[in-house]
């Protein structure tokens, strides 16, 4: 803004010069993936200094589930991550199973993991999408959803719906699998393969995206630790921690699979821990399907659920990070106190740290490399 | 049919230019519709997609209504533009496009200004666009669109150099700044791209062309995921149609100046020497959108880096090269 | 100020010649691409098939051998619902109830479900129909005649059904059911 001659600036031109230029990002800014707001203080390109605004979204979630009883509360947490509702249903199911001490039947386990690694893949792919996008990729965008589509089209058939879910219950799942599921989804696995190796070719391999994503945004791992960042972006910075590996939960503990990990620990190392745990999903499915028993798939409840009065805690690997519950019981029909520990919004605190001194096309790779959800950060 | 009318209207000169301006100048405007169809069919079957279906068979309307509604659209400027300025940038674009178009042969005789500097003018005139960027990102009073225009400018100016360069070394080899004499020293000699020095040169051409009508791996200045569309994010309407008609008119522009440098122009077997210049132009326009959905954008720092350390030195010396082998 | 890590090992021809074959490589997958069959659906025009476990519009299931809706009004649905969803008038008691109202506000509905696995008596489920935008607010408002299957003819011949077999248990048990004739709303 020029200064007017009439209000003449009690600054000088180097105090004017050494201010920077705020600039705001969102909260409608098409890479900001939702309503997150960004100040953004700059020096011509260079980033100096990064505010992120969050709460554009927030809907009282943790509240409104302490009005309604246990089992009401699992379609709310469909509208947290909303690119991994099944995760968040999964979630909060196991803390009310823990809390009132409810079996799970094998072959519900199973579909768990099944339905758990499939949304993985479409999240993760969403991912793959958007980050193509915002460095100038557009066709990956459309690639990447190509793809998704099968994913949602499985999932519709299994579940009835496209994004919000609401597929796990407490003791197990609704229904069992549709006719035919398991061959469906080998297909996809079988193209699915093929189509990693696409993308790799196209935009893995890419010169452009290599010299834009490595180097970019290093997180160092004292700091990631320091900051208590969990996911793809805590084993790019060279932490082995996968709650699949370190408390497996449901049958994570009888299927093998890796967790990848590299030590650079920059954006190029974020979206290879991503590639790679696609592959690793499609490894996973494929022993749940062959694994798979036969039997129930829900444990029968009383229609009033009261579990005891006490604390539950539970924690699952949803495909932004380590996702947790926690659930305090008086032994009423109502929960006490609900939390959510949402891994996007301990891995956006680290944004600031990540920003300084990169470039404004950096901004848009480092913030879709964290892969945050507003849903999920905003509650 | 040119050689019918030219007579009559060669006895008022001043007529013959107001026609001739007139043709361009429609012709300018309506390129853009053709190219931009195209474009979003290429793209959207490349993406798996089928692009615009229905207006028209195939959607070939779709832009012709898209105009249309640009120019039905309120003109909005921004309370703190420079508006002298948010005024005119676009018409400077789009006018530095239609005096380029002004020297370029599409056939033998169809030429609106045969000009023995030609190739001198063009280059002249094609700085106007990086002029009136940076005046639309200036005076918007937009950040998002200052950054763009910041971006632009020093993109275009970089590679304008090599892109000149590039140029020289055609001139040089052909001995000839008429793009005419260039097109028919071609027709005697073989098309100039397959001696080794334009080789060369055509590549260097080929990406700084890509850099100059600001198409991906260098579409920064217009960057929609980071600037959300850069320099001109203040337009609408009228003027917005402006910027963008002069960008896909400048496409065209860029291919056909290609052809006219490396592949001969007008030459080529069988066919009329009209529809090889239009037949080379949309080969090369197809190949510009393939390379533009295909990789990620680069940032402004590797794109300076690239220019300077790599294609400036390398169009010098291949310069070098084509005067040592064309001094006749 | 941490300034952005750079490659060491630049070198501007290598890098141009690894750009321009991975470069190749990539735009012969947007080639093959090109020429792979467009999975746009042209969507007024063209229809994906929807799966039988969709969650779309909700029914009420119309029993064809007894003539009648199958929801018995027991209001279990409304009370698994997060959200409020559902209200609805009962039509008598016992085994031999239904109901003479039922609406959903679907401008709350979740779609989540719930409702019909908490039915014991297979009465509600949820349909194919997705195309429930509307300009109107009250729109959102599902009346009985819309959820029944077989629209207002089945609910009238529900009722009827419904109203006939009230009267014949009243007739067999004349002293029970006495108080219950104008049902209650839930």
């Amino acid at each position: 803004m020029p200064v007017s001659p009439e209000k003449p600036s009690t600054l000088s031109t180097v105090e004017i010069l050494s201010q920077g230029m705020v600039i705001n990002v969102g909260p409608q800014h098409p890479s900001t993936h939702g309503v997150l707001r960004l100040i953004l203080t700059l020096d011509g390109e260079q980033i100096l200094q990064c505010e992120p605004v969050i709460g554009y979204l927030h809907r009282g979630l943790e509240k409104m589930m302490e009005r309604r009883p246990y089992r009401h509360n699992i379609p709310f947490t469909d509208r947290l991550d909303y690119l991994a509702a099944l995760s968040n249903n999964l979630g909060i199911c196991q803390c009310i199973e823990r809390l009132g001490g409810v079996e799970v039947p094998e072959r519900a386990k199973y579909i768990r993991v099944l339905l758990m690694e499939l949304q993985r893949i479409a999240s993760h792919l969403v991912f793959l999408g958007t980050f193509g996008t915002d460095l100038g990729a557009t066709t990956m965008f459309l690639y990447a959803f190509r793809e998704r589509e099968m994913v949602l089209d499985l999932l519709e058939e299994c579940t009835g719906a496209r994004l919000t879910y609401n597929w796990i219950r407490v003791g197990g799942v609704p229904d069992d699998l549709p006719e035919g599921f398991g061959e469906k989804v080998l297909a996809f696995v079988k193209l699915f393969r093929e189509r990693i190796e696409e993308y790799d070719q196209l935009l893995t391999r890419n010169r452009i995206f290599r010299s834009r994503t490595q180097g970019i945004g290093v997180l160092p791992k004292e700091m990631a630790l320091a900051y208590g960042v969990s996911g793809p972006v805590l084993r790019a910075s060279g932490v082995a921690y996968d709650i699949r590996k370190v408390d497996p939960y449901e049958v994570y503990d009888r299927v093998e699979f890796e967790v990848p990990v590299f030590d650079r620990g920059d954006v190029w190392a974020r979206y290879l821990v991503r590639m790679e745990e696609l592959r690793q999903s499609l490894r996973i499915i494929e022993q749940v399907l062959r694994d798979m028993p036969d039997g129930p798939v829900q444990t029968k409840l009383p229609k009033i659920f009261k579990p005891p009065a006490g604390i539950a805690y539970s924690r699952v690997e949803s495909p932004r990070g380590e996702l947790s519950f926690m659930m305090v019981s008086d032994g009423s029909p109502n929960p006490v106190r609900v939390h959510i520990r949402a891994p996007s919004f301990v891995n956006l605190s680290v944004l600031p740290r990540l920003l300084e001194g990169a470039k404004v096309a950096d901004l848009v790779a480092i913030l879709g490399s964290i892969d945050v959800v507003l849903g999920e950060i905003d509650r | 049919m040119i050689g019918a009318v030219a007579p009559f209207f060669q006895q008022y000169p001043l007529l013959w230019t107001f026609v001739k301006a007139v043709v361009l100048a429609s012709f300018t405007l309506v390129i853009p519709l053709a190219v931009i169809w195209v474009e979003r069919k290429v793209a959207g079957f490349i993406q798996s997609r089928l692009g615009p279906l229905h207006v028209g068979p195939q959607g070939t309307l779709q832009t012709v209504a898209d105009a249309l509604k640009l120019l039905l659209k309120e003109d909005i400027v921004p309370a703190g533009a420079d508006k002298r300025f948010f005024y005119i940038a676009p018409y400077i674009a789009f006018i530095s496009t239609v005096l380029s178009f002004m020297v370029l042969p599409f056939a033998p005789g169809w030429v609106a200004l045969e000009m023995n500097v030609a190739v001198l003018f063009v280059i002249g005139v094609s700085l106007f666009n990086v002029v009136s960027i940076l005046m639309a990102g200036w005076s918007s009073n937009n950040k998002y669109s200052l950054l763009g225009g910041l971006r632009a400018v020093a993109q275009l100016l970089s590679y304008e150099i090599p892109m000149v360069l590039s140029v020289l070394a055609v001139v040089f080899y052909t001995g000839s700044l008429s793009l005419t004499g260039i097109i028919e020293y071609q027709v005697k000699h073989g098309w100039n791209i397959w001696h080794p020095p334009i080789m060369i040169a055509a590549l260097i051409y080929f990406i700084c062309a890509l850099a100059e009508i600001n198409r991906t791996p260098f579409d920064l200045p217009e960057a929609e995921s980071e600037l959300v569309s850069g320099f001109n994010t203040e337009y609408s309407g009228m003027r917005f149609a402006f910027f963008f008609a002069s960008e896909f008119a400048n496409n065209f522009f860029i291919t056909a100046f290609a052809a006219a440098l490396f592949f001969g122009g007008w030459d080529g077997p069988v066919l009329p020497p009209m529809v090889w210049t239009f037949l080379k132009v949309f080969v090369m326009i197809f190949v510009f959108m393939w390379v533009r959905w295909t990789p990620p954008r680069l940032r402004i720092d590797q794109i300076l880096r690239f220019a300077w350390q790599l294609l400036v030195p390398v169009s010098l010396l291949n310069l070098l090269f084509a005067i040592a082998l064309g001094v006749k | 100020m941490k300034r952005i890590a750079t490659d060491e090992k630049y070198n501007p021809l290598l890098y141009f010649i690894d750009g321009l074959t991975t470069m190749f490589f990539g735009m012969l997958v947007t080639w093959r691409n090109l020429w792979r069959p467009k999975i746009t659906v042209r969507y007024p025009y063209q229809r994906r098939p929807v799966p039988p476990r969709y969650r779309g519009l909700f029914y009420l299931k119309w029993n064809e051998e007894k003539q009648r809706l199958n929801c018995v009004g027991c209001t279990l649905c409304a009370q698994a619902c997060p959200t409020d969803v559902i209200s609805m008038v009962k039509l008598g008691k016992g085994t031999n109830a239904g109901v003479s109202e039922f609406t959903m506000d679907l401008g709350r509905c979740m779609f989540c479900n719930l409702c019909v696995e908490a039915c014991p008596f297979d009465a509600i489920y949820m349909g194919p129909i997705y195309e429930l935008a509307s300009e109107r607010r009250d729109a959102a408002l599902f009346r009985i005649t819309d959820l029944a299957q077989g629209g207002e003819e089945a609910v009238r011949k529900n009722i009827e059904t419904i109203q006939r077999l009230l009267a014949e248990e009243e007739k067999a048990n004349p002293a029970e059911s006495a108080h219950s004739a104008g049902g209650h709303a839930s």
